[in-house]
This record gives C-alpha cells, sequence and structure tokens, in this order.
C-alpha cells in the first residue's frame, strides 16, 4: 500500500500478526488499517478515514504485545512482530463496560454505528442515567442542521470534520469533562456562523446527535427508508448521493451522501446536494411545458408545441435583428451533454458566439 | 478535495501519525494570552482573538472555554472544594459569600490546604489577575491561616541533611551550576541517574534516565518545561519551594538545561499562585543579573484553571495554546514534546533536589531515604492534624512519623488518612505504618503521588470524603474520552444514591482503569475502592 505522499522513508515493509493471522504491512499504517485489510472487524465510533485519527472514543482497543493496556487500533502503528488480539476476553469486557457507560449517557438512536455496537457486544453492567450537563443550542433556530446533545458522545468527528475536511471551523468542542459539548462561538446560530451549512457534520456522527432539522422527527424510521443513488445537478462536479425514500409515500425524507472512497465527492456535499432536495416532491414543481396565451397568461401545453413557438420566435428575432441579437444561456444544471447541445445550437444552428452556461465561471 | 478512486471500497488513504493538522502552531501560542489580556471569555472576545491570532473563532473559543478561569470571568469569588477546606467548613463560607451576594463558585483545590478553607478572589479590573489567596477565618484548630503565618516548614532531621530545606539561605552564587559546568553534561547526569532520584511530581520516573533520553535528542531543541501547575487536592509543597526558593528551583533548571544541551526554559505555573510568581520572578531578574542565566532564556507561563494540565501531555498542549486534553504516549515528551521538540518535564520538586545531588554527591542524596527510597521528600500534610505544613523528611517516613512530627490528629483519633492526593484514595488508621514511599504504597494499593497527606479523624464519614474526590475527578476529566468523562459523572450519581451496588461501581472502576487515555481516569477509581474495601461501614452506611 502506498502512501500518498510518495514513497518515505519510513514506508518499510513489516509484518504483523492479528488474531492469529499474519498480515504484511508499511511502517506508517495503522493496526486498524491492517485489520481491515485481512477483514478483522474492529468496532469504532470517533474514527473517519478522512480525518485524522484522535483515539479518543475507546470503542478501538485491542491488545498488543508492545503495551501492557490495550491501545486504540486507529492509531496504534505497526512494529514489525507486533502481535495484536481484538477478540480476547479482556477486550469483550471492555467494549461491554464502554458501551454501558455510552448508554447510560446517551439516548441511543435507532439505525446508528452506537446502536449496532450495541447490538453486537453487549451491555454490561446496566447503569443509571448519568445526566450529563451537556448544553445544546436552543436558541439555533436555523432551518437545516440539529444538534441533540442528548445523543451526542462528543467524539468530535463533526467538529474535525469541520475543521480538517472543509476548512470551515463553525462548531467546536467546547467546555469540559461532563460538560464538554459541540458548540458555536458564544453559542450563536450557525447561520451567525462560519457555517456553510454543508451537513457534513450530520453524515459523520455515528449516533444520530446531528440530524437534518426537517426530518429529525423521522429519525426512528430512517433505518427503514431505501436509498437511491444518483447525481446531483445542481452543479458541474457531479457528486453523488442517496436520496433516502420512504417507499410506501413515495416521498425523499432526506439526503445522504455514499461512504467517504466510494465517488468523486468522497462523501461530502454542499448545502445544495444535502438539503434542498424539497423541489422534488413540491406541487409548484414545472412538470409540463408553458407558454403565454394572448392575454399573457401561462397555459400549460405539449412539448412540440412550446419548441415550435420557441423556434419560431428565435428564428424570427435572427432574421430582422442578426444572430448576434440572441444570446443562449444554459444552466449548470445540464448535463455535459445538454450542455454542449445549447452551444451547438448557439453556434452552428444559429451563428453566434454568444453562450454562456452559468459553471463556466 | 477527495480525489477519485475507481471502485475502491478501501481509499489509498494513510494519515500521518502523530501529525493532527490543525491551526498553525505560532498561531496558537498567543492565544491563551490574548483572552487574558482581554479578561477571559465574554461575548465577542473571541472574534477579537481570533483576528489578533489567526485561529478561527470557534476553535479559539473551545480552547479558552476548556479553563475555568477564563471562561467564567463573571465569577468574584472562588472557594475551594478540596477535602481539607471542605472539612474545615468552606460550604459555609460559600454559602455566606453568596448570601452577601457575591458571584461564588466552588473550585478544586487551591493548593492552600494549610490554611483551610481557601478562597480565590478575581481582581476587580478582571483581565485574569488574581489577588493573593486569603483564608477569610480560622480552619481547623491549631492551622495556620492567612497571607503567611507559622512558618511553613518544621524541620524534624539535622537541616543540613536536608535535600531542599525550604527556610535555608538561598545561594546567590549557584555553586552547584558552577559545578555542574566544571564536570560536564554527561557527569551531571551520571550523577543524578546514580543518585536515584525520582520525579517528585506523582509519576515517580527517575529522573536520570529522562534527563538522558532528552540529551540523546539534543540536536533538535530540546526544551526544559517545570511543571508548577502544583493542583492535585492535598498538595502545596511545590508552592512553598517557589515562594521560599526559587533560586533552588531556578538553578535546578539550569542545571537541567546545560546538561541535555537546551537553550530554553519554561515555568508552567498555577496562575492561583501570586506569592509564588513574585518570587520567581525577583529570582528570574536576580540570576540574569548575575549571569547564571548566559545563553538560556527562562519564560514564565501562566495556567488558566485547569487540574488536568498539571498532567505533561496536557501541559503541553496548553503551553501550545489548546484545550488541555493530554496526549497518547508514546511518543513521549522526551522524544517528541512541546511543539515537536524533546521536552525534559520535570516537578518544582525534583529540579530543586538537583543543585544538592550536583553539590554533596549521589551517595549522599541516596544515603538520606529510608530503606530503598534515596533522598528526603517534601510532605504536605493537612486536615485533622495539629500543625499543618509542609515537613522535610527522610522519603520512606512512615504515617505514623510524620503524623507525630505535625503535632497528632486534631478533634479524636485517627480514622483515614491520604498519602498522596486525591486519587491516592484514602488508607486507614491501621495503615498508619506504612512507608510513605512509592513502592509499599503501590503494593497497597494506592501510591505516593504528590505526597499530599490529609488526616481524617473519628468524626469523619470516608463515604463523604470519597464523594468530595470524586466530585472533584468528574470537575476536572478533561472530558476527552469516555471511560473518564462518563464514568466519574456515572460514579458521583451512583454515591449520590441511597443503595449503590459495589459490583456494579468495580465494574465502572475496572473500565475506567482499562480505557483511559490518561492517569485522570486510570487512578480516580482508586478511592471509589478504598472505601468499598476498607470503609465497608461507611459505604453501606450511606
Amino acid at each position: 500500500m502506498a502512501h500518498p505522499d510518495g514513497n518515505r522513508a519510513d514506508d518499510k515493509a513489516v509484518s504483523i500478526v492479528i488474531d492469529g493471522r499474519q498480515v504484511n504491512a508499511r511502517a506508517g499504517e495503522t493496526l486498524l488499517q491492517a485489520a481491515e485489510r485481512i477483514g478483522v472487524t474492529i468496532p469504532t465510533l470517533c474514527h473517519d478515514e478522512r480525518l485524522a485519527p484522535t483515539g479518543a472514543c475507546r470503542m478501538c482497543l485491542v491488545e498488543s504485545s508492545d503495551s501492557r493496556r490495550m491501545v486504540p487500533a486507529c492509531r496504534h502503528p505497526v512494529v514489525d512482530g507486533l502481535v495484536v488480539q481484538t477478540e480476547t476476553e479482556r477486550v469483550a469486557r471492555h467494549r461491554r463496560g464502554l458501551l454501558s457507560l455510552y448508554a447510560a449517557d446517551v439516548d441511543v438512536v435507532p439505525g446508528t454505528e452506537l446502536q449496532a455496537h450495541i447490538r453486537r457486544y453487549g451491555l454490561d453492567p446496566g447503569l443509571p442515567a448519568a445526566n450529563a450537563p451537556r448544553a445544546g443550542r436552543p436558541d439555533d433556530d436555523n432551518r437545516y442542521v440539529l444538534f441533540q446533545p442528548e445523543s451526542c458522545i462528543v467524539c468530535a468527528r463533526c467538529t474535525r470534520y469541520c475543521d480538517e475536511i472543509e476548512a470551515v471551523s463553525a462548531i467546536t468542542l467546547a467546555h469540559r469533562g461532563s460538560q464538554t459539548t459541540i458548540a458555536t462561538v458564544d453559542d450563536v446560530s450557525l447561520l451567525d456562523s462560519t457555517c456553510e451549512l454543508c451537513g457534513g457534520c450530520i453524515d459523520t456522527c455515528p449516533t444520530g446527535a446531528l440530524v437534518e432539522r426537517k426530518s429529525a422527527h423521522r429519525q426512528a424510521t430512517f433505518p427503514a427508508l431505501k436509498p437511491v443513488r444518483t447525481t446531483c445537478n445542481y452543479c458541474g462536479v457531479g457528486c453523488q448521493f442517496d436520496l433516502q425514500v420512504d417507499a410506501a409515500a413515495n416521498e425523499v425524507v432526506r439526503v445522504t451522501s455514499p461512504a467517504p472512497g466510494e465517488t468523486t465527492n468522497d462523501g461530502n456535499l454542499c448545502v445544495k446536494g444535502r438539503f434542498a432536495y424539497g423541489f422534488i416532491g413540491h406541487p409548484e414543481r414545472l412538470t409540463t411545458p408553458l407558454i403565454r396565451d394572448e392575454a399573457g397568461e401561462l397555459v400549460a401545453t405539449d412539448w412540440d408545441t412550446a419548441l415550435d413557438r420557441a423556434a419560431a420566435l428565435l428564428q424570427k428575432t435572427a432574421a430582422r435583428h442578426g444572430a448576434n441579437s440572441l444570446g443562449f444561456i444554459s444552466s449548470s444544471r445540464c448535463t455535459n451533454e445538454e450542455n454542449y447541445l445549447v452551444q451547438k445550437l448557439s453556434r452552428a444552428a444559429f451563428g453566434t458566439n454568444n453562450c454562456h452556461q452559468c459553471a463556466a465561471t | 478535495m477527495g480525489k477519485q478512486r475507481k471502485g475502491s471500497k478501501s481509499p489509498k488513504r494513510a494519515h500521518r501519525l502523530h501529525d493532527t493538522p490543525r491551526s498553525k502552531d505560532a498561531d496558537h501560542l498567543r492565544l491563551l494570552p490574548r483572552f487574558d489580556e482581554l479578561g477571559g471569555l465574554r461575548p465577542g472576545v473571541s472574534k477579537t482573538v481570533s483576528t489578533d491570532t489567526g485561529v478561527p473563532e470557534a476553535t479559539a473559543y473551545g480552547v479558552a472555554s476548556f479553563y475555568h478561569l477564563l471562561a467564567r470571568p463573571d465569577v468574584d469569588v472562588r472557594v475551594c472544594t478540596g477535602l481539607s477546606c471542605q472539612m474545615a467548613g468552606a460550604a459555609d463560607v460559600e454559602a455566606a459569600l453568596a448570601g452577601a451576594g457575591a458571584a461564588v463558585e466552588g473550585c478544586a483545590c487551591l493548593g492552600q490546604c494549610d490554611r483551610a478553607p481557601a478562597i480565590l478572589r478575581t481582581d476587580a479590573g478582571g483581565g485574569g489577575h488574581f489577588t493573593p489567596l486569603q483564608a477569610e477565618r480560622p480552619g481547623t484548630p491549631g492551622a495556620p491561616w492567612g497571607e503567611v503565618a507559622l512558618p511553613a516548614v518544621h524541620l524534624s532531621p539535622d537541616s543540613a541533611e536536608l535535600a531542599i530545606n525550604l527556610s535555608g539561605a538561598e545561594d546567590a552564587g549557584w555553586s552547584a551550576h558552577t559545578h555542574a559546568q566544571s564536570i560536564g553534561p554527561d557527569a551531571t547526569i551520571a550523577e543524578i541517574s546514580a543518585a536515584k532520584l525520582r520525579g517528585r511530581g506523582g509519576a515517580g520516573f527517575p529522573a536520570g534516565i529522562k534527563w538522558a533520553a532528552v540529551r540523546a535528542n539534543r540536536d533538535r531543541s530540546p526544551i526544559v518545561i517545570c511543571n508548577a501547575d502544583e493542583g492535585e487536592p492535598g498538595t502545596f509543597k511545590d508552592r512553598e519551594v517557589m515562594a521560599q526558593r526559587p533560586h533552588l528551583l531556578l538553578e535546578g533548571m539550569a542545571i537541567a538545561a546545560r546538561a541535555i544541551g537546551a537553550a530554553e526554559m519554561v515555568i508552567y505555573l498555577r496562575a492561583e499562585f501570586a506569592a509564588p510568581r513574585k518570587a520567581l520572578l525577583t529570582a528570574i531578574a536576580e540570576a540574569r543579573d548575575a549571569g547564571h542565566l548566559d545563553g538560556l532564556s527562562v519564560e514564565l507561563a501562566l495556567g488558566h484553571g485547569a487540574y488536568i494540565c498539571g498532567e505533561e501531555t496536557a501541559l503541553i498542549e496548553a503551553l501550545e495554546g489548546h484545550r488541555g486534553m493530554p496526549r497518547h504516549k508514546p511518543p513521549f515528551p522526551t522524544d517528541s514534546g512541546y511543539l515537536g521538540r524533546p521536552t525534559l518535564m520535570n516537578n518544582v520538586e525534583t529540579f530543586a533536589c538537583v543543585p544538592a545531588i550536583v553539590t554533596r554527591g549521589a551517595d549522599w542524596f541516596s544515603g538520606l531515604g529510608l530503606g530503598e527510597a534515596t533522598g528526603t521528600k517534601l510532605y504536605p500534610i493537612s486536615g485533622d492534624v495539629a500543625r499543618p505544613g509542609v515537613y522535610e523528611l527522610p522519603l520512606g517516613t512512615t504515617m505514623a512519623d510524620l503524623l507525630a512530627v505535625a503535632g497528632g490528629v486534631m478533634g479524636g483519633a485517627l480514622k483515614a488518612f491520604s498519602p498522596g492526593g486525591a486519587s491516592s484514595g484514602l488508607l486507614p488508621a491501621s495503615m498508619v505504618n506504612i512507608s510513605l514511599d512509592f513502592g509499599p504504597l503501590q503494593a497497597a494499593g494506592s501510591m505516593l503521588g504528590s505526597a499530599g497527606v490529609v488526616v481524617l479523624n473519628d468524626s469523619r464519614d470516608i463515604a463523604q470524603a470519597t464523594l468530595t474526590r470524586a466530585r472533584f475527578f468528574r470537575d476536572e476529566s478533561c472530558g476527552q474520552c469516555a471511560p473518564c468523562r462518563i464514568g466519574t459523572q456515572v460514579i458521583v450519581r451512583m454515591l449520590e444514591q441511597d443503595h449503590t451496588d459495589a459490583d456494579t461501581l468495580e465494574r465502572v472502576c475496572w473500565e475506567m482503569e482499562q480505557g483511559s487515555i490518561c492517569g485522570l481516569g486510570q487512578a480516580a477509581p482508586i478511592p471509589i475502592r478504598h472505601l468499598v474495601q476498607h470503609f465497608p461501614a461507611d459505604f453501606s452506611g450511606k
């Protein structure tokens, strides 16, 4: 496995043993990366492969021959000859104990990474609710991102995503101890912060503490939604995302991004892709061409009639004032092929270079 | 931006370990001092600090909110919630102050246990400046109180047989420093190693090994940092070293700096310590004038109210202008510490032992200890004791002997004692003959730690004392890792309940000890286990 930054001197091959199996790795890799390669699952919560590892959630602790204490696989470096065990009784006890603490501290949301770990590894001991004094932002009435502190495990994936991927730094870990929370400066609304509303924080959150405000009341039904992969047509980048559809109601409930590494956008989206899907089922959405009647009112018509009208008026204008009296502007929501055809129409059919596309700048 | 990876489910992404990207180091260095100058974290201040430093506004806010002295600038008076102060009626003081209309809040141990109950007043001018600590009224009978009262030092051995000797005369000529320079770095380090000097901050790591490790990295601009963030509950020894023997500390640091090849020294001092700060500034100026510091820079950096910053990597994070969250080790600071540079960090008392070792030799020093331990040790003692204060005694002195030197138990018979700070727990009177030394205390499920001894008489409820300390850990946890952040919170709730099941408590303790990143979470269960193990009547009597 090559490093993205080329052949560094410490890229030397090492060999380690994970759960009795030999694994070839390179210096600079982590135990987690080596384990993933041979299909050994180590549970994580604060890990997002796009972010520098912090080892803070403690979910990925495993036993390693170079340490008396269990080590976080997400940031523990491979060393030649290391013997790693991921399924010992000590590790299992730790996972149950840690998840018990999380379950005492937060409301577990269905369909999240946290709930999946609890189902797989179990809880022990049962604990009273911790009732941590973790503050939310009750006065933040932005319409996009809702922070539910009662479900937050303070893994800081959202704040690190905001810093390291988006370079926006709108949110931060604030306060300390059991009061630690995710905050904006002086607890202002996200709209008054540097936030660009990309919603990446929602996507990386492993506990559902961050959720789109509009669909938050349906959070319990998220696991039952059907994903439909499609390409965003708000601009020319070509991000892919999944429309999460309530099949029974034939309704798009939310938009999620594919896992990092799967598509061009690497798990990222912008405010339009993430939140501007309301038009899909909007009653005022245009579903048929409209032309103006003699009274100047828009009336529905068929494509042939509409195209005939457009062609006639374009030709009439060109005949009277010359081709350069026309201008053709296409939308960034068109595909490359459609944009090509528009300039072809402009240059070849009408003979003018007055053509532009709004994403050209 | 991510790059296209055709059909790849596992992107070729490999983070270089230990180089977490964040705002530029140089920008952060000015962050906390700037908040200080602007009077702490008030609305709008983060924006100014961001403009001035280049650190993103939210990041600046997040850092400042971590530190209590910055995060709550409108508090007039802070009342110590440490065990000795609570036993001396700090809660009554807090209620009285609040009743008089002051903005009051509790705070972690102020390191004034010998003057309990202690309070900290914020200057009217704000700006993170604090008046000297004051005790408002006499506390435990016989305890000194007020700004300076009884001498804090009571000597039992001959003062010539003390490594530090708090009431000794300062050596303005820095003869040990001169001698160390004449014998050279290797011989100096060899002497420290042969003396078997162990760190006096809590962990007891051999100083010689640490010095040699940093010296091995001397081509990468090593730095010397003195951990003067004394905050372990029940501990006030470094305070006295700095107030009374500041030259001894500086001389020890300078010897270390020259031995490891460092040109920079930093003292990270609790901001609450006004008198030590003044003494240090004077001594630094004198040492500079005398030429002792030629080729060496010394900076006095102030803390901002966070116990966890006494942990060495959290201290480094704070110095670098980040939230004081401990780092993972390795790498150890000796290899990569402050700004990635090799860093020698020792406690105040550790550095203060150095001049005597250099002057009088390793054999002399190691002959001072009892048993395997070497040297003398500053034992701060407070609580239900006749003469609270700092006693320098041979390392390994028994609890019984220390008690005798300090005038014995007040207000009843001995019930329990805490041998070395909050994380050392509470041991029963039956163990009074234990040596206050690294090995024996560790074997007993406790620790020497900072050697801050607190005495409890038989009128005290150990469950209540344990709850006091559990709350301390809850409030001072950095919040980074779940076992500590949630575990300390859950334990307080369980102790507050009427019926607490020992088995469940133990399971939480196990997870905290096994799963926490740093020593705070790993050691916080010790007092809980002591309560269950040594004081079953108090535990079940709740």
